[in-house]
């Protein structure tokens, strides 16, 4: 439409051409770095005549020689004058926009808006603060950067990550939906070169994601790659070498230690009467005299002389040699990581392209972790009918090669197995492992060497072709057709080993194989029109998507060779099993969204859109999600327009619906399988097949097991937002921020909960039934300014705070939550409750023991938990909700520092007030949880009569007292602050002139260097403080050219 | 304009004809249960029924019972790698701090449950097929129905009160949850399943060509073990107030029944019921049946008891399921070859290690695993102190009978656990005889139950074959007679009861059932708190264990389970 108006203006001019010298002047307006700006406004001061730049920054205009022509734009800091030449014809206008991003443009969903016109919760990411950070997914990266967004990841190299946008929206999943280049997918970004993404967006509340509807209850991340840039060939090159290292390591028990707590251990069984044999305290002797002590016997006073180990653990074979493994520092080493990506890219009227390489190599903390990730990139467009009709493409290719090994295992495994343990028997090739009376664990490195010969291989090829055409002016027809195809192919090997008492002898070669291939086909119509000063966006769009996934696996036992080259299904020769499966759904969507602006003061926008799933019930698939939004920009009021101190202010409020339906396919079905047998070492079988014949083998006759009881009434779970905002920008836009509040309220939240045990198996059924409210604030502010010319500064910080409940719950599945299901439920709680006993310290003497509450197992030394209801019994009614492991807040703050050619940039980030269940407790302060395990240092200094201080209760062997035991003792601080990263950068372009290089640039930086938490969390990270993969330390060296 | 019309059109034309069958997604990989009701189909169910018998796991062992009925006895400690290794087990074994949300009584629950859900789904597709079309109908609802009281059997003497879902009731959530567990009285719940084996045992052959299949034989077995139990009838807090005689006498009925069948005798060594190529004897009158290299991924085998395997290098896991102390002083013979009824715990050998100065029933070795006896009657593969898993809380010692050498063809490795695809015995026919005697004897028959006691001590006697050390010197020191009145003993009614009472531990001793037996006869506080009193002494992990009366004769009905029902179900007395 502004077209159309610009025609007009063409045509008075035609008119008036008699006059003169006038004549039409184009040109373009761009910013510093040449992007187009778009809405510009463009003004002869003499005529008072005045245009508006379009999308590409492009304006024609009627000037006379030595006229002045005027270009401007909210929000910049001065505007530009031009006077008028002979022979002045595309002339390029920069402006000065630092100190406004208003004019950004920010993908909305099927299309794009300008920050300024805004009304809706909608986070821009700042790419550029990211690009260089290491983390093989940029969503790692944003930890902390966008209020709201909630990132959880451990430090494994393949870049796995939790992403929840303002909390938790459902009981389900609550991942949010992905949009990269406008296709849908549920998949993260860990496939994604960091390197092409142009921009990240996060639509935080309904009014803006529901356009999205059915899966945007959790929130909407839009992901737009890059593209060639109009006028621009260019070739960027980037390389970065990082060195990771771990910091923060858990303080085990050396083999001499080992034996000193367990002596402890067992003197206070002898001396607290727990341990005797016939009436007579045990001699300390562990795992069957490989520890022995030299102490005095004196239960009044033990003193240990020495701890003495026998120089074999396995005295009669003499094949283990006693050790002091410190097993962390044999699966960790330092490592590096590599990056390297190329991107050419050029553009013209005609068209544009880009093409990119990227490679990435993490060799991972744990050794023959890792992860090498090549990608690939071609986004094109071609503009034909001058511009009428645009066809282009964006096509992505991901390769990723993984080593597959337990990680989770061998972390916790290297702080459970023994020290005494050697890595290797003395021949050096066989593997040590545990004797008896040790835990039944297996030799984290035997884990890590058997392993490290299988690789998984991960493909994805991410593409879409698209053809818009201008049918009349300002009127668009967009139609992408897009596939998504991702594989995974596995071969693996399993060796046969003895590690101690623990053995397998079977051989075994394994390949499994599967596909998800996701394709989605848009079709949209857009409107622009510009009337006066009212201005509409039209949006009229379909889409359909279909999913289909399909998996294959099998192995094979009894390979003559245990060889991954040989190991190949052919060559097995019993045991052959082989399983397939597959599943697919289907989603069909209608959508429209209008945009009004008035005066560019007033700005309204609604959205409708129509969603069914094959997930539903036939009654119940089709939906509406309804949004609604508004903003006033009081800047642009008279009396605020010429406002010194305030630059930008604008309110939003915006209200919408949106929904999830990430539940099994089948959900609505009644189904019966025929599960020959599935027992694995660890699960029960749920075959059906029996030896009825009494043969012993071979094939079996089998029926069918019930697996899932249908719900053909299910519907959509429905999340309702209300959103109310207001952005500000003062001095000039030095300072600038944003505030919002929201409430969600998510109803008819799909569980599969728990069920009455008579109904037997496939009883579990989905269904509607929960609800779930969520309400928080999120607040960003901003800073930049300058001293002198030369030093520049910007300060950045975050912070945001949600609070979730459960409202509604069905009894049949408040039991899946923490409480005890009649008088203490989660119902009114946040979903991430914590419940259990009240520890209230350690009992000191026999009277305090004698005068306390019945408590089984209750000792001198031992855990003294409160007698909450005061019954005189400590049992399951005296457990309470004990903490909650959401944040109370969570913050971040950046800050930039530039002089000249050298910029420095850290970035921290933390949260406060959350509860964490520190589950390494288990190990660390106790003898008695894991009791054939190694145990922490913290066990040296636990409670002795002696030693009466202690916050440790006294070792034991034997866990009378049930201390394990969900309570307060494992509860422990979660607040963190981190630096998460810091980089020091140095632009060298001038330095090589020469060269014409538009971009050269060469940084130092460093992620996760500083952690600063709370004392009273025990544990190595508190951000990780499960079993997971630990977070390093990585330092990095890179260079970023451009020419 | 026209442009965009024809794109509009085009548009629609699309859209509009392709979203009516867009969301239909067909299930995948897949059937309904319509498609179960093909006479090949059903009969597939009933092997669907079959096949759960063996469906259990180390953390709920229902094939044997060992974690419910043998470390609650007094005859064997929880064992593996301290207190805290299967916590819930050892609130179990000691009960003063077992809890109601013990989670693994709510699975053991949960497990059961399932077989008889897989038995109603197969029995209401049984009756729907007409006989033409499939003649064996009455056969297999017998054989369901046989299966059914199986599992209603566990889940009695679990938890005394249980809801009754049968195969009348359709199966909704709806209906299934209006059931409650005291609908029904405890001897209503008791006549529900011995009906379950009377319509068993009228309908079912006294021989199946599948050797896996229930029979005549077994169902009349498993009815007198189920009218023996309702025999002692209880009051509300589970004390026993009375034997009825009535009962007793269709247990002596049924157990004659199936003696005089002929199919059935005792095995002529005692460890033949226990080793692998001796599967489905004429004294096995109901197994499960184990296999492997059966196209599964780790073989349909036993898993129930793949914790319960030694700690050296040939096996390596969990050293579960540990005789007591006091189990193994029960094998002590008096002089004249008889149990020592009152002293036999009175010195504990164990420690002393001495199997030689004193003398012993020859089932001790078969039963338990001592330092220095060949394990599983191998020669060279003898048992040692250190193949114990915890000694410090739980001794040297393990049990036998659920394990095979590790060089037998039955043994299977799935790290880090193992087992075998050796067949467990539901019911063996020495049960059948003590079934009797004890019912015999309980009706002042005494004199007719000894000949039934002393056949089965005859055959313990004479099953020292294989217990030999590598020298070929008998292991132990045995010295074994049967009861002959007037010259080793005085056969009173007390006596005999007394003898029963013994012969029944000693013969089925770590198979699982024990702790049912005590509470059967209503002893089961008085015994395990004399057993506590004394083993606290020999072990640490004991320290604290208190059996409460009139509470810890039943599990307790889970929490979870409570609160599913919406409060219908009531937790059993005293918890």
């Amino acid at each position: 439409m502004r077209k159309l108006l610009l025609s007009c203006v063409l045509l008075l001019l035609i008119a008036a051409k008699g006059y003169g010298q006038v004549r039409a002047i184009t040109g373009k307006v761009t910013d510093k770095s040449g992007n187009p700006v778009d809405a510009a406004t463009v003004a002869v001061v003499e005529t008072q005549l005045a245009t508006a730049t379009d999308k590409d920054g492009k304006f024609t205009i009627n000037a006379e020689n030595g006229q002045t022509i005027r270009v401007s734009y909210i929000g910049a800091i001065a505007s530009v004058n031009h006077i008028v030449a002979p022979g002045d014809n595309n002339i390029t206008i920069q402006l000065d926009l630092s100190g406004t991003n208003l004019n950004e443009v920010v993908v909305t969903g099927y299309t794009s808006e300008k920050k300024k016109d805004l009304t809706g919760a909608v986070s821009v990411v700042n790419v550029n603060e990211i690009k260089d950070i290491p983390e093989g997914n940029p969503m790692k990266a944003l930890q902390g950067r966008v209020p709201g967004l909630n990132i959880y990841a451990d430090g494994s190299p393949n870049g796995g990550v939790t992403v929840r946008v303002r909390g938790t929206t459902t009981l389900n999943n609550n991942d949010p939906l992905y949009v990269i280049d406008g296709i849908p997918t549920q998949r993260g970004l860990q496939e994604i070169n960091q390197n092409d993404i142009e921009s990240i967006q996060v639509l935080r509340d309904a009014s803006a994601a529901s356009i999205y509807g059915s899966r945007a209850a959790a929130g909407v991340i839009i992901v737009t790659t890059k593209k060639g840039k109009n006028g621009v060939q260019r070739i960027d090159f980037d390389a970065s070498t990082s060195l990771q290292y771990y910091n923060s390591k858990l303080s085990t028990l050396n083999a001499q230690q080992h034996g000193q707590s367990y002596w402890q251990a067992q003197v206070n069984d002898d001396q607290f009467g727990v341990n005797f044999l016939n009436n007579q305290p045990v001699d300390p002797v562990e795992f069957g005299g490989v520890y022995t002590f030299d102490w005095n016997h004196d239960y009044s006073n033990p003193v240990l002389n020495a701890v003495k180990i026998s120089p074999f653990i396995d005295p009669n074979t003499k094949t283990m040699a006693s050790a002091n493994t410190s097993w962390f520092d044999e699966i960790s080493q330092p490592s590096v990581l590599q990056s390297y990506n190329l991107t050419l890219s050029n553009g013209s009227d005609k068209g544009n392209y880009l093409f990119s390489l990227g490679y990435y190599n993490n060799k991972g903390i744990i050794k023959e972790t890792g992860d090498t990730k090549y990608t690939a990139r071609l986004n094109s467009q071609y503009n034909l009918f001058g511009g009428k009709l645009k066809i282009g493409e964006t096509l992505s290719a991901t390769y990723m090669k993984d080593p597959q090994l337990p990680t989770g295992s061998i972390t916790i495994l290297s702080l459970i197995e023994n020290p005494i343990i050697p890595v290797h028997t003395v021949d050096g090739v066989g593997w040590g492992g545990p004797i008896a009376g040790m835990d039944d664990r297996d030799n984290p490195v035997r884990l890590i060497e058997d392993n490290k010969q299988n690789f998984n291989n991960f493909g994805r090829v991410l593409g879409n072709v698209f053809a818009d055409v201008e049918i009349i002016k300002g009127l668009h027809f967009k139609t992408t057709y897009a596939v998504d195809f991702a594989g995974n192919y596995y071969r693996w090997l399993q060796i046969p080993y003895t590690a101690g008492f623990l053995s397998d002898n079977r051989t075994i070669a394994g390949q499994s194989t599967d596909y998800a291939v996701t394709e989605t086909w848009q079709n949209q119509f857009t409107y622009d029109l510009t009337w006066k000063k009212h201005q509409f966006n039209f949006l009229l769009g379909e889409e359909n998507i279909k999913d289909k996934y399909q998996n294959f696996n099998a192995n094979a036992q009894g390979l003559t060779l245990a060889d991954i080259n040989y190991a190949y299904l052919s060559e097995g020769t019993s045991n052959i099993n082989a399983y397939g499966g597959g599943a697919g759904d289907a989603l069909l969507s209608y959508f429209g969204k209008i945009n009004y602006s008035y005066a560019n003061k007033y700005l309204a926008s609604v959205t409708l859109r129509r969603d069914g799933s094959s997930k539903f019930g036939a009654d119940n698939r089709y939906a509406y999600f309804p949004a609604a939004s508004v903003g006033w920009r009081i800047s642009q009021e008279d009396f605020l327009k010429n406002s010194n101190i305030i630059s930008d202010l604008k309110l939003r409020a915006g209200w919408g619906q949106t929904g999830n339906q990430n539940i099994a396919n089948n959900a609505t079905y009644s189904l019966y399988q025929s599960i020959y047998g599935n027992r694995g070492a660890f699960n029960g079988d749920s075959g059906s097949a029996y030896d009825i014949t009494g043969a012993g083998s071979g094939t079996l006759p089998s029926g069918f097991t019930s697996t899932q009881t249908g719900n053909p009434e299910l519907k959509w779970e429905t999340t309702t937002q209300t959103n109310i905002g207001v952005d500000f920008g003062f001095l000039n836009n030095k300072i600038t921020g944003s505030i919002d509040v929201f409430k969600k309220d998510t109803k008819d939240i799909l569980i599969n909960p728990p069920y009455l045990a008579v109904l037997g198996e496939g009883g579990n059924e989905y269904f509607n039934g929960a609800s779930e409210s969520v309400k928080g604030f999120e607040t960003l502010l901003g800073y930049k300014g300058n001293i002198g010319s030369d030093f520049t500064f910007a300060l950045t910080g975050n912070i945001a705070a949600y609070r979730a409940k459960i409202t509604k719950l069905p009894a049949a599945a408040i039991n899946g939550y923490p409480g005890n299901g009649t008088t203490q439920t989660i119902i009114g709680r946040s979903p991430n409750s914590q419940f259990g006993y009240v520890v209230q310290g350690i009992f000191q003497s026999q009277d305090e023991v004698d005068n306390s509450a019945t408590q089984p197992g209750k000792g001198v030394g031992r855990l003294r938990y409160k007698d909450l209801n005061g019954d005189g019994v400590i049992n399951p009614t005296d457990e309470t909700y004990i903490g909650n492991s959401d944040p109370d807040f969570t913050y971040g703050l950046n800050a930039s520092f530039g002089y000249k050619g050298l910029s420095l940039s850290f970035f921290l980030q933390g949260l406060a007030g959350s509860t964490v269940y520190n589950s390494y407790k288990y190990l660390t302060d106790f003898t008695s949880l894991a009791p054939g395990s190694n145990w922490g240092t913290r066990t040296l200094q636990a409670w002795t009569p002696k030693n009466t201080s202690s916050t440790i209760p006294a070792l034991t062997l034997v866990n009378n007292n049930d201390e394990g035991r969900y309570s307060t003792y494992f509860l422990e601080s979660g607040s963190y602050l981190k630096l998460r990263n810091i980089q020091l950068a140095y632009d060298f372009k001038n330095v090589l002139k020469s060269l014409k290089l538009q971009r050269a640039t060469f940084y130092v930086q460093a992620s996760n260097l500083l952690r600063f938490k709370s004392s009273s969390y025990t544990g190595p990270d508190p951000e990780n403080p499960g079993n997971g993969y630990p977070i390093p330390v990585i330092t990095t060296i890179g260079i970023n050219l451009s020419y | 304009m026209k442009r965009f019309k024809y794109i509009a059109t085009f548009i629609l034309a699309i859209t509009v004809a392709s979203c009516k069958k867009y969301l239909d997604e067909t299930p995948q990989g897949v059937v309904s249960k319509e498609d179960l009701t093909t006479p090949a189909n059903t009969d597939a169910m009933v092997i669907a029924a079959y096949s759960y018998l063996g469906n259990d796991y180390y953390f709920y062992p229902f094939s044997s019972m060992w974690a419910y009925g043998s470390i609650r006895s007094g005859d064997a400690y929880k064992g593996g790698g301290g207190p805290g290794d299967i916590a819930e087990f050892n609130q179990l074994e000691v009960f003063s701090n077992n809890t109601i949300t013990n989670g693994s009584g709510d699975n053991v629950f949960y497990q059961l449950y399932v077989g008889v859900a897989r038995c109603n789904t197969a029995l209401t597709l049984v009756e729907g097929q007409d006989v033409a079309n499939y003649p064996q109908k009455t056969e297999r609802e017998a054989e369901l129905k046989f299966l059914r009281g199986h599992f209603y059997f566990l889940l009695k003497i679990l938890f005394k009160h249980i809801p009754w879902i049968d195969e009348t009731l359709q199966k909704s959530a709806a209906n299934y949850g209006a059931v409650s567990n005291v609908a029904l009285t405890s001897d209503q719940l008791w006549t529900n399943i011995a009906n379950d084996f009377k319509f068993a045992a009228a309908n079912l052959p006294v021989t199946q060509s599948d050797v896996g299949r229930a029979t005549k034989g077994a169902a009349e077995a498993y009815l007198a073990k189920t009218l023996l139990y309702q025999a002692y009838t209880q009051d509300d807090n589970n004390n026993v107030t009375g034997v009825d005689k009535t009962k007793l006498s269709e247990v002596v009925a049924n157990c004659d029944a199936v003696i005089n069948s002929g199919k059935y005798s005792l095995d002529p060594d005692f460890a033949d019921n226990f080793l692998p190529q001796y599967e489905n004897s004429p004294e096995s009158v109901f197994s499960i049946q184990y296999s492997k290299n059966d196209n599964t991924p780790l073989g349909r085998v036993d898993a129930g008891h793949c914790l319960n395997y030694p700690m050296d290098a040939e096996y390596g896991c969990c050293g579960f399921h540990v005789p007591s102390d006091n189990l193994v002083n029960a094998f002590k013979t008096n002089a004249e070859g008889l149990p020592e009824f009152d002293s036999f715990n009175n010195t504990d050998v164990v420690p002393s290690g001495d199997y030689k100065s004193e003398t012993f029933d020859p089932r001790l070795d078969h039963t338990v695993a001592i330092p220095g006896h060949p394990y599983k009657y191998q020669t060279d593969l003898v048992y040692q102190a250190s193949w114990a898993r915890d000694p410090q809380s739980y001794g040297p010692l393990l049990s036998l009978k659920e394990v095979v050498a590790y060089t037998d063809p039955s043994f299977t490795r799935f790290p880090p656990f193992m087992s075998s695809s050796k067949n467990w015995e539901v019911i063996r026919y020495s049960d059948v005889l003590l079934m009797k005697a004890e019912a015999l004897i309980q009706m002042g028959q005494e004199n007719d139950a000894l000949p039934l006691i002393n056949q089965v001590r005859q055959r313990a006697m004479n099953s020292t074959a294989l217990l030999k050390q590598a020298d070929g010197s008998p292991t132990s020191n045995y010295h074994m007679d049967i009861y002959r009145p007037g010259v080793n003993c005085t056969w009173t009614n007390a006596y005999a009861w007394q003898a029963l009472m013994f012969e029944r531990r000693l013969e089925f001793a770590m198979e699982g059932y024990r702790f049912f037996d005590l509470v059967r006869w209503g002893i089961a506080a008085d015994y395990l708190n004399n057993y506590f009193s004394v083993e606290t002494k020999r072990t640490p992990h004991l320290v604290g264990a208190h059996f409460t009366k009139n509470r810890d004769e039943y599990l307790p009905i889970s929490q979870a389970q409570i609160n599913f029902s919406k409060g219908l179900y009531k937790q059993n007395p005293g918890w």
